[in-house]
C-alpha cells in the first residue's frame, strides 16, 4: 500500500473499532437497564440499528480496500501478464461503477429525500439523512481503494514483466 | 413476468461471477440492470441505495457482528484446547479416534459459536498438528474439519438460521435454533461413520481408553466454556434475550473466558474488533445487495414464475423436496450461503409451505443443504478456511471431501423426508 492508501485505512479501521465497541456496549446498556435497572433504556434499539448500518458500509469499503469480499477466482487464476492485467481492470471498473452509481448517486438522492421529507428518528431525533450520509461516504472510499488497486495492479504486471523479460535473456 | 428482465438477471450475474467481480458487487450490478429494464436510471440506483440501507436497518442482524466477534475471541485457543480434551477423553478409544474428536469438538464449539467459519479455524488449529503427528494424512483431518465445521451454522446460535428468520419475514429465531439440534447433531453422526470406515481401511491409529475420573476431571476444564451454551441458548429459549442481546452477553462472557484463560490481554481488542468488523461488512453488504436482488424478483413476479412451473411439474411433495433441493446444491457450489438464503427463501418458501412443509423445517433443510456448498469449490468460505488453517490446497483436499459430501447429503435428505428430527425439539419447548 502506498503512504496514502494506508492512512486511510488506518483512518477507516479505527472508526470502524470505535463503532464496533460502541455497538456492543450498546446493547450490554440495554440489557443492563432492563434487568438491574429495571428501567429499559428508549434509545439503544435504535442506535443498534445505525451503527448496524455504519458498520456495514463503511466497514464494506475497508474490507474492498483489502481485497477481502467473496470472488470466484478460477478466471482470474489462469490469466498471467497483460490479460490478467486487463481482467483486473474489468473487476475493479465493476467496483467503482457500483460505488459511484448507487452508494454515491443513489446516496446522495437518498439523503436528500428523507432530509426534504424532514424524517427524523424517534428516539434520538437524528434526521434519518445523517445517518445514511454513510452510504456516499463509503461510495467514495470504495472508489479510492478501486483506483489505489488498478495502480498496484499495474505495477504488478510491469513488476512481472520486468521479471519475465530478465530470465529470458542468454546467461 | 418480463423475459427480458429474467434475461438480464440471469445473463449479468453469470458473467461478472465468472469474471470474478466479488460476489456482492456481482449481485448489485445485476439487480441494477435488471432494474434499467423497467425504471430510469436515477430511481434505480436510489431505489437500490435505499434496500441496502433499510435492509440492513434491524436489531437482529446485529447479533451476526457479535456472534462473529464472541467467535473471534473464543478461537485464542483456551476455549478450543478445552473443549478438545473433553472430547478427546469421550471419542479418544474408538478406531480413528482423532477424527471423531476433531467433529465432536467442532460439534461442541459450534453449540457456543454462531459461524463455521470461527469452528473451522479454532478446531482446526489445533486438531490439525495433532492428527498428522499421529500418521493421519494432512490432507484427510482437514477434510474431516471443513465439513464438522459446518454443524457451526446448524447447531445453534446460528448466524444463518438469523439471516433465514429475516428472510422468511418472521419465523422465530427460537423455534429455528431449537430446530437445529437434531439435524446437527445428525451431520455429526453421519460424518463419524464415514471417518470410522476410512480410518479402519487405512489403519489410523486407535487413541488410548480414558478413565471415568479423567473423563469427569476434563469436563469440569470444559464446564465454563459450556455454560456459555446455558447463556445463550437458555436467554432465548426462555424468553429473556433477544438473539442479539444473548449475543452480547455471549461477547461479553467470551472476553472474560479469554482474558481469565491469558488467551488475550486488553491491548489485542483493537485487532479482534477490527476484524471482526471486516468480517461482518463482507456478510452485511451481500445482505444488503441480497435484498435488492430479492426485492427485483418480486417485481418481476419470478417466485409465483417459479411456483406455478415446479407445481406444474409434479404434485408430488417428495418430489419438489427433492427438486427444491438439487436447485439449492447447485447454487449453493457457486453462490455463498448467506446470499443463497436471501434470495432463494423467497421463492421456495411459499412453495414448500403450500405443500404443508413446516417454515421452521424448511429453513433447517435449506441452511443443512447450503452448508454443504461452503465446502466445495469455487465459493466455500469454511472450505478456504479450513484449507488456510491445514496448509494443504483445494486440490489435495477435494479427494477426502468426496465420501464426506456424501455423508452429508445423507444426512440432509433424511432431514427432509423426516419432519420429526427438526421439529420435535421446537414443538417440546412449544416454540413457534
Amino acid at each position: 500500500m502506498t503512504g496514502l492508501t494506508r492512512a486511510v485505512d488506518r483512518a477507516v479501521g479505527w472508526l470502524l473499532v470505535v463503532l464496533m465497541g460502541i455497538a456492543v456496549l450498546n446493547v450490554l446498556w440495554q440489557v443492563f437497564t432492563r434487568f438491574v435497572l429495571a428501567n429499559p433504556s428508549g434509545f439503544t434499539d435504535e442506535l443498534a440499528r445505525y451503527l448496524l448500518i455504519w458498520i456495514g458500509l463503511l466497514g464494506a469499503s475497508y474490507a474492498a480496500g483489502r481485497n477481502m469480499h467473496l470472488a470466484i477466482d478460477l478466471l482470474p487464476a489462469k490469466l498471467t501478464g497483460r490479460s490478467r492485467w486487463y481482467l483486473n481492470l474489468v473487476i475493479e471498473a465493476s467496483v467503482f461503477l457500483f460505488a459511484l452509481a448507487v452508494l454515491v448517486v443513489g446516496g446522495i438522492n437518498l439523503v436528500r429525500l428523507t432530509l426534504t421529507l424532514g424524517q427524523t428518528s424517534a428516539a434520538l431525533h437524528v434526521p434519518l439523512g445523517y445517518v445514511y450520509l454513510v452510504l456516499p461516504l463509503s461510495g467514495v472510499l470504495m472508489m479510492f481503494f478501486a483506483v489505489a488497486a488498478v495502480f498496484r495492479h499495474h505495477a504488478e504486471w510491469r513488476g512481472s514483466d520486468a521479471i519475465a523479460g530478465r530470465s529470458t535473456e542468454p546467461h | 413476468m418480463e423475459w427480458l428482465g429474467v434475461v438480464v438477471l440471469g445473463g449479468s450475474i453469470a458473467v461478472l461471477l465468472a469474471l470474478g467481480v466479488p460476489v456482492a458487487f456481482s449481485i448489485g450490478i445485476s439487480t441494477v440492470l435488471t432494474m434499467l429494464t423497467s425504471i430510469k436510471m436515477g430511481p434505480a440506483v436510489t431505489t437500490m441505495a435505499q434496500r441496502i440501507a433499510t435492509g440492513l436497518d434491524s436489531f437482529t442482524l446485529l447479533a451476526i457482528p457479535f456472534f462473529i466477534l464472541a467467535g473471534q475471541l473464543m478461537n485464542r485457543g483456551g476455549i478450543a484446547r478445552r473443549l478438545i480434551e473433553f472430547a478427546k477423553a469421550l471419542l479418544g478409544g474408538l478406531p480413528g479416534g482423532l477424527a471423531h474428536v476433531n467433529i465432536l469438538a467442532a460439534m461442541l464449539f459450534a453449540a457456543i459459536s454462531g459461524s463455521s467459519v470461527a469452528t473451522a479455524s479454532a478446531v482446526g488449529s489445533i486438531m490439525g498438528p495433532r492428527m498428522e503427528e499421529e500418521g493421519y494424512e494432512r490432507s484427510f483431518g482437514a477434510a474431516v474439519n471443513i465439513t464438522a465445521a459446518t454443524t457451526g451454522l446448524i447447531i445453534p446460535p446460528s448466524n444463518v438460521l438469523i439471516v433465514f428468520s429475516l428472510a422468511s419475514g418472521g419465523v422465530s429465531i427460537t423455534a429455528l435454533f431449537l430446530a437445529g439440534y437434531v439435524p446437527g447433531i445428525l451431520v455429526g453422526l453421519s460424518l463419524m461413520v464415514v471417518a470410522a470406515v476410512i480410518a479402519v481401511r487405512r489403519k489410523y491409529p486407535v487413541g488410548e481408553r480414558t478413565s471415568g475420573r479423567e473423563i469427569v476431571r476434563r469436563f469440569l476444564a470444559a464446564l465454563p466454556s459450556l455454560f456459555m451454551l446455558v447463556v445463550v441458548m437458555g436467554g432465548i429459549v426462555s424468553g429473556i434475550f433477544t438473539a442479539t442481546e444473548a449475543a452480547a452477553v455471549a461477547v461479553l462472557y467470551a472476553l472474560i473466558l479469554a482474558l481469565v484463560y491469558r488467551e488475550i490481554t486488553l491491548d489485542d481488542l483493537p485487532q479482534i474488533l477490527l476484524g471482526t468488523s471486516a468480517t461482518t461488512a463482507v456478510v452485511l453488504l451481500l445482505v444488503g445487495t441480497s435484498i435488492g436482488m430479492s426485492w427485483i424478483l418480486a417485481y418481476e413476479n419470478i417466485p409465483q414464475t417459479v411456483s406455478l412451473a415446479l407445481v406444474g411439474l409434479t404434485d408430488s411433495k417428495i418430489l419438489i423436496l427433492l427438486i427444491i433441493n438439487v436447485i439449492l446444491l447447485a447454487v449453493g457450489v457457486f453462490m455463498d450461503i448467506t446470499p443463497a438464503i436471501l434470495i432463494f427463501t423467497p421463492i421456495f418458501l411459499p412453495i414448500t409451505a403450500q405443500l404443508g412443509v413446516d417454515p421452521t423445517h424448511f429453513g433447517i433443510i435449506m441452511v443443512l443443504n447450503l452448508c454443504i456448498g461452503i465446502c466445495t469449490p469455487p465459493v466455500g468460505t469454511v472450505l478456504f478456511v479450513g484449507v488456510g488453517v491445514a496448509g494443504t490446497t483445494i486440490t489435495r483436499v477435494l479427494r477426502p471431501l468426496l465420501p464426506l459430501y456424501l455423508a452429508m447429503v445423507a444426512a440432509l435428505l433424511v432431514v427432509t423426508y423426516v419432519p420429526g428430527l427438526a421439529l420435535w425439539l421446537p414443538r417440546l419447548f412449544g416454540a413457534q
